[in-house]
């Protein structure tokens, strides 16, 4: 869903583009001015053209917009039922991942924490921050959030392919913010289970 | 009614425009109150325009004016020299400043701003 | 002039020349800190600075380049133009005017000024987002300098933007209708009435961020009942619109200079006109895209509305590719720069436009791609139009005509730097690199693409090395320019080079947007 809508309008915004480069490099080259020429003529509108260029652009973005409002609303839609819930929050320099039931996994910039997850199924995560603004990003999901203390702000992740991906904080947050990192680990199901078991076993006193 | 008149006029139907939709659409406080404000403001603008205006006669307006038609126009005194601006941006950087590091300075910036001030007043009669 | 002379003087034209020459010094620190940001990313894991000193430097870099470099010197053009282009002996409140100069100027030392402090300059990025630049976790003194700086600078702004919409509205030479005016003007009309709207929230977000810090305020913490987002919601309501200052004018510049070496009138006059004012209000109803990743605003609202911004925007471009359309083109140093801003800013805006979808900005905001993006329109644009109005107008402004080999070298070096050093950003940030990083790892395309970056703006700090050349050669040798060099249009090109003390000794008609062009060229001359 992400990527298609970067493919959309990196296909549209090229198009546009190459056009316009066109039409200034056309008019920049084709016209240049030889000795002795006279004065060009002095025209100073076209009003067909000018509302043409006015109309065609408005309908291109209002058409851009209504594709934009269902990616995002899919994007953003909280479903009924998850899988699962994990309660991400984010500190001056690291993450905590808190698995409804337990564990909670924290790591900092010396030992960046990771998030497994089940491939396929739906994570509700519940995003925090216990003191400054922070974002969750994701590069290969295509996807951040900040993280914003006093609001707790909740998103859903499917992940749809098994392997390990890098995570960064987006939002500047002071000396190690650049060392804030974190990765998540996408898993098959029963791997999944087997994990969380050991992590709660482990963890019982 | 004057170009520049139409120009807050139509600013400021369109902030109370934008406004308004704002809050159908959003709900939100923060962002209501400020396109409001701005609203106000420019309709302020605008409602006093309206009423100065009456009085308004500018040669700039003219389409058709000659140059002699402002010929012997007194536009006001422009001073070509003036220590009081650069007294007046030390005053207020001293209060600024002073309110960091001294208040011992944001004093001196506060009695140099008002001195600074008496003296535009006396220099404008 | 003596040194006591520039202290006290209160001519729009010396008020426009300290303004030029203060924000070109400004250009040259933050371009500075840009080289020393360059040089240390471009090696992954590089030591050349630490997270600490790093952090001041992308600060004051923002900083320097927004609130002291790019408004101010547009400022300080429509401060030397703009009264001869509507045929004014003066601005309407010339002490007014000189006091903006001077709180701009210390306005900008108090900021740079926290550099000297024991914990450095203000180290939160230009946007100061709280509650990381609170006083708890903030604790030095070069916030709060910042804090009172950047307020001096707006105070400065406003001042500046009255005295200009005042000058234009009231006046005006005899004839010079609003509808006459040149489009520079114009823009800057949009311009003050964008300030106007957009500073007092800044000032309002800087007072509650002092009052957080010095008197026990908790506007932005959450924990005393404050809410961080409202410093969001009060910076964006004004930094949009800012940026909006930081181009509309050089969309004014633009437009001067095209139909002079295209040797036709402006296309769509009225298109340019009423497009700047339809940008202006639009703009004041975006701010919000700035935090799509918030999760805490309307993003439908702000992106429909940033979508919409594209439209009169791309009416400019229209016009002005009208203007050359069919004319008689020549390229001297100004125009080779305005062309050069055509090509950059086209795609800034586009990349605009993507990050204005927000599940497109949930993966860009944050990261290299949306530096990438507004680089190519502050820099590729904004900084473009700088130079082309430098070389333009440098010979009305002091006589002489900058050289034009140099100028010609200055403009391909800054094309290739610029585009090399920001091409590749766009990449970087879509494989996963934040900003305001002091490093990254070792992994993937990044080293490779920082490292070009890096080359791209060595490229580029030589280019304005030429420039700096070519001014000190320029003013040993002053070849004197004449009235109008380039066979220009607009009133300023009327009077002398300098012009005299109070403007004009004479006036020609005034019956369209371009009265010069008008009195030379008779047969053609069409009445607006």
């Amino acid at each position: 869903m992400l990527a298609a809508d970067w493919r959309l309008f990196a296909l549209v915004g090229l198009a546009v583009a190459l056009l316009v480069w066109a039409l200034i490099l056309f008019a920049a080259l084709r016209w240049r001015r030889r000795d002795g020429d006279p004065l060009p003529p002095q025209f100073r509108r076209h009003d067909a053209l000018e509302i043409t260029w006015t109309v065609l652009p408005l309908v291109l973005v209002c058409g851009l917009f209504v594709y934009t409002y269902r990616a995002e609303a899919t994007v953003e839609s909280l479903d009924a039922t998850p899988d699962l819930a994990v309660a991400v929050n984010g500190f001056r320099w690291g993450w905590s991942f808190a698995y409804t039931g337990g564990p909670v996994i924290t790591g900092d910039a010396n030992a960046p924490p990771q998030l497994v997850l089940p491939v396929d199924k739906l994570t509700r995560i519940t995003l925090t921050s216990a003191d400054v603004n922070h974002a969750f990003w994701v590069p290969d999901f295509l996807f951040k959030r900040d993280a914003i203390p006093g609001q707790a702000t909740q998103f859903d992740l499917r992940p749809t392919k098994l392997g390990t991906y890098l995570g960064h904080c987006a939002e500047f947050c002071g000396l190690d913010h650049a060392r804030m990192n974190f990765s998540v680990r996408v898993v098959a199901p029963d791997e999944y289970a087997r994990w969380l078991r050991a992590q709660r076993i482990g963890a019982r006193p | 009614m004057t170009t520049g008149l139409r120009l807050f006029i139509s600013s400021g139907a369109f902030s109370i425009a934008i406004a308004v939709s704002y809050w159908l659409v959003a709900h939100e406080v923060v962002g209501t109150f400020l396109l409001g404000f701005m609203a106000l403001a420019l309709s302020f603008v605008a409602g006093y325009m309206i009423v100065a205006e009456r009085e308004a006669d500018l040669v700039g307006d003219r389409g058709d004016a000659q140059r002699a038609d402002a010929a012997g126009e007194v536009v006001g005194s422009f001073s070509v020299h003036s220590p009081l601006p650069v007294w007046a941006a030390l005053a207020l950087t001293g209060i600024v400043l002073g309110l960091v590091v001294s208040p011992v300075l944001a004093g001196l910036g506060l009695v140099a701003a008002l001195a600074v001030g008496a003296l535009f007043i006396v220099q404008s009669r | 002039m003596n040194l006591l002379a520039w202290l006290t003087t209160t001519d729009h034209k010396r008020i426009g020349i300290l303004y030029l020459t203060t924000s070109l010094f400004y250009l040259l620190v933050a371009g500075a800190l840009a080289l020393g940001i360059r040089t240390q990313l471009a090696r992954p894991e590089n030591t050349v600075v630490d997270a600490h000193t790093y952090a001041q430097m992308f600060t004051l870099h923002g900083t320097a380049m927004i609130f002291l470099v790019i408004a101010p010197f547009a400022l300080g053009l429509a401060n030397f133009l703009i009264p001869l282009q509507i045929g004014a002996a003066e601005m309407a409140f010339p002490r007014l005017n000189a006091t903006s100069y001077w709180l701009f100027l210390f306005g900008g030392l108090v900021v740079f000024g926290g550099a000297a402090s024991a914990e450095g300059a203000a180290a939160t990025g230009w946007t100061a987002y709280a509650p990381l630049s609170e006083i708890a976790v903030s604790t030095g003194i070069g916030q709060d300098l910042w804090i009172v700086g950047v307020f001096l600078v707006s105070v400065a702004t406003i001042l500046t933007a009255i005295n200009l919409i005042t000058t234009t509205f009231v006046y005006r030479a005899p004839g010079m209708t609003m509808w006459r005016l040149p489009i520079f003007t114009w823009e800057m009309v949009a311009t003050s009435l964008l300030i106007f709207m957009a500073f007092p929230a800044l000032a309002a977000d800087l007072l509650l961020l002092f009052v957080d810090r010095r008197f026990g305020g908790h506007a932005f913490d959450p924990n005393g009942g404050g809410s961080a987002v409202l410093w969001q919601h009060l910076f964006w309501f004004f930094g949009h619109p800012e940026v909006y200052v930081m181009i509309l004018p050089y969309f004014g510049v633009i437009s001067e200079i095209i139909p002079v070496f295209s040797r036709k009138p402006i296309f769509g006059y009225t298109g340019l006109v009423l497009s700047a004012f339809a940008i202006a209000g639009l703009s004041m109803g975006v701010w919000a895209h700035h935090m799509f990743t918030t999760g805490a605003v309307n993003n439908p609202f702000f992106s429909f509305v940033s979508f919409l911004i594209a439209v009169p925007t791309g009416v400019k471009f229209f016009n002005w590719i009208g203007t050359m359309w069919r004319g008689s083109i020549t390229f001297p140093t100004p125009m080779l720069f305005s062309v050069g801003f055509l090509l950059n800013f086209l795609f800034g805006g586009v990349t605009g436009v993507m990050v204005a979808s927000p599940p497109i900005d949930y993966h860009a905001q944050d990261s290299y791609f949306v530096v990438a993006h507004f680089h190519y329109t502050l820099g590729g644009g904004s900084l473009f139009a700088i130079f082309a109005a430098l070389f333009f107008w440098w010979p009305k402004m002091f006589g002489s005509l900058l050289d034009e080999r140099l100028g010609k070298l200055c403009f391909w070096l800054l094309f290739v730097g610029f585009n090399v050093t920001f091409l590749p950003m766009h990449l970087a940030g879509i494989d996963g690199m934040p900003r305001r990083v002091v490093t990254y790892a070792d992994m993937g395309a990044l080293p490779l693409l920082n490292l070009i970056a890096t080359l791209g703006s060595y490229v580029m700090a030589a280019g304005v090395v030429v420039f700096v050349v070519n001014v000190v050669l320029t003013m040993r040798r002053r070849i004197p320019a004449g009235n109008d060099p380039w066979g220009a249009n607009s009133l300023e090109w009327w009077t002398s080079s300098p012009p005299h003390e109070h403007g004009f000794t004479s006036l020609p008609p005034i019956r369209s947007e371009r009265p010069v062009f008008d009195a030379r060229h008779p047969e053609v001359a069409v009445r607006r």
